[in-house]
């Protein structure tokens, strides 16, 4: 879900990774808050595919991220559609996925580091309250890495199950959670060993 | 000031062990160790459980001894953690537990934050070390996507951007295939500048260092010439 940079030599590759971050909050607030006609909707979405060309990325890139949202409208269109008129579901996950596909620009363009050093920056304010952003940002960069690991581990207790024939079922998170448990310890003892604590 | 210490002034080679103990949760793991090395390549052979592994994580202090005291190259590593950090470099078996980073690059940057470098010189470092191991074309990728001996090299390009001046290496060919085992192998037997103590079950590894250290259920049973030390263990599975 989460889309990795992609080097390049945009404007948008090159801004700095506050710009970018506070663009992306003005953004946000504006497509999600604007009482939205036909028009204005439109208009969003079209301001967002001219970013991703703005940036030079290829249109691919931009499907890829709409595929990757694909259960994200699923779940809008269909739970909306309860309550709302078709049309209300239709500006609601138009702008949803707007911020979505806006968040992954920021995410495509941006070195995670850069981001990370933003993200520090914006939250030194809250050291005054005894928080640490440089652990807040070590923390969240690592959160990002270890999304694909649990998947793995997902992965490999599934393989494990099959393999013997057995079926776990809701019960599968078990040993998914003790696997990433440990595997929590190894990571502890490598961030000491490479001095980041 | 004690002659251990005289014998082992900072900016020394040595790694000292005087009568370290580990125990947890009453049980023993390591019992009372006491050994002085300073050999440029220190093999660490032994069963599973032996504790070559304990061993490994006490000169880091990764693991605190319950008795004992644990000396690397001058430095108390009790009393001077920080410091023997920035000396020593720990390569472990599993390099999906070391590499933290979302990509190559920014895991082999991670190693050298705050380190106070100017921008264009890490980037410069992480350029050069990443070439080193062959993945000067994978910069950029996630490290997810890396093949074992790939995620092995980037987990030593990781460790070496730091310049160690003590590479620990706790089984780091036991998950390669053959051909990443001996790149792997080469490069920290035959390439590393640091002094190295190589924990490893590939007893042909072991052979090439310039010591050996065979630990028996917890205990440090014998230190020699590598094709000695090797000789013996072999014997007891024969």
């Amino acid at each position: 879900m989460i889309a990795l940079y992609l080097p390049g030599r945009s404007i948008l590759h090159r801004a700095p990774a506050g710009v970018k971050l506070l663009a992306l909050l003005a953004l946000a607030l504006l497509i999600s808050l604007w009482p939205h006609t036909g028009v204005t909707i439109a208009l969003a979405g079209l301001v967002v595919v001219a970013l991703y060309a703005f940036a030079l990325l290829p249109p691919v890139v931009l499907l890829r991220q709409l595929w990757l949202a694909k259960w994200i409208v699923v779940l809008m269109v269909v739970t909306q559609l309860v309550f709302l008129t078709p049309w209300d579901a239709l500006v609601n996950t138009v702008r949803v996925v707007s911020i979505v596909l806006l968040a992954a620009l920021l995410t495509l363009t941006t070195r995670s580091e850069e981001l990370l050093a933003a993200l520090e920056t914006g939250m030194r304010p809250l050291a005054r309250l005894g928080a640490d952003p440089r652990r807040i940002g070590l923390t969240l960069s690592l959160a990002i890495s270890m999304l694909p690991v649990v998947a793995g581990i997902a992965e490999r207790v599934r393989d494990a199950q099959r393999a013997r024939g057995v079926r776990l079922g809701f019960r599968i998170v078990v040993p998914v959670l003790v696997l990433a448990l440990r595997h929590a310890d190894d990571v502890a003892d490598a961030l000491s060993a490479r001095g980041a604590d | 000031m004690s002659t251990a210490e005289e014998r082992a002034a900072p900016g020394s080679n040595e790694i000292a062990l005087d009568g370290v103990a580990v125990e947890l949760d009453g049980r023993r793991i390591l019992e009372d160790v006491t050994v002085r090395l300073a050999q440029h390549r220190i093999a660490v052979i032994g069963a599973n459980g032996s504790g070559k592994s304990t061993f490994a994580r006490v000169l880091d202090g990764l693991v605190r001894p319950t008795r004992g005291t644990v000396r690397v190259h001058g430095l108390d590593v009790a009393r001077e953690l920080s410091r023997v950090r920035a000396e020593v470099g720990f390569v472990f078996t599993n390099p999906d537990a070391q590499i933290l980073m979302p990509t190559v690059a920014e895991d082999v940057r991670l190693s050298l934050r705050g380190s106070g470098l100017a921008r264009a010189e890490v980037d410069a470092r992480v350029d050069a070390v990443l070439r080193q191991h062959g993945l000067g074309d994978h910069a950029d990728a996630p490290a997810y996507s890396l093949s074992g001996g790939q995620k092995q090299l980037l987990a030593l390009a990781s460790v070496l951007v730091r310049e160690p001046r003590l590479v620990i290496a706790d089984e780091p060919t036991t998950l390669l295939d053959l051909g990443n085992a001996r790149r792997i192998g080469r490069m920290l037997i035959d390439d590393l500048d640091a002094q190295l103590v190589l924990l490893t079950h590939d007893l042909e590894l072991a052979e090439r260092c310039d010591v050996a250290l065979r630990f028996h259920e917890g205990r440090l049973v014998e230190v020699g010439q590598p094709a000695d030390v090797v000789r013996a263990y072999r014997r007891e599975y024969a």
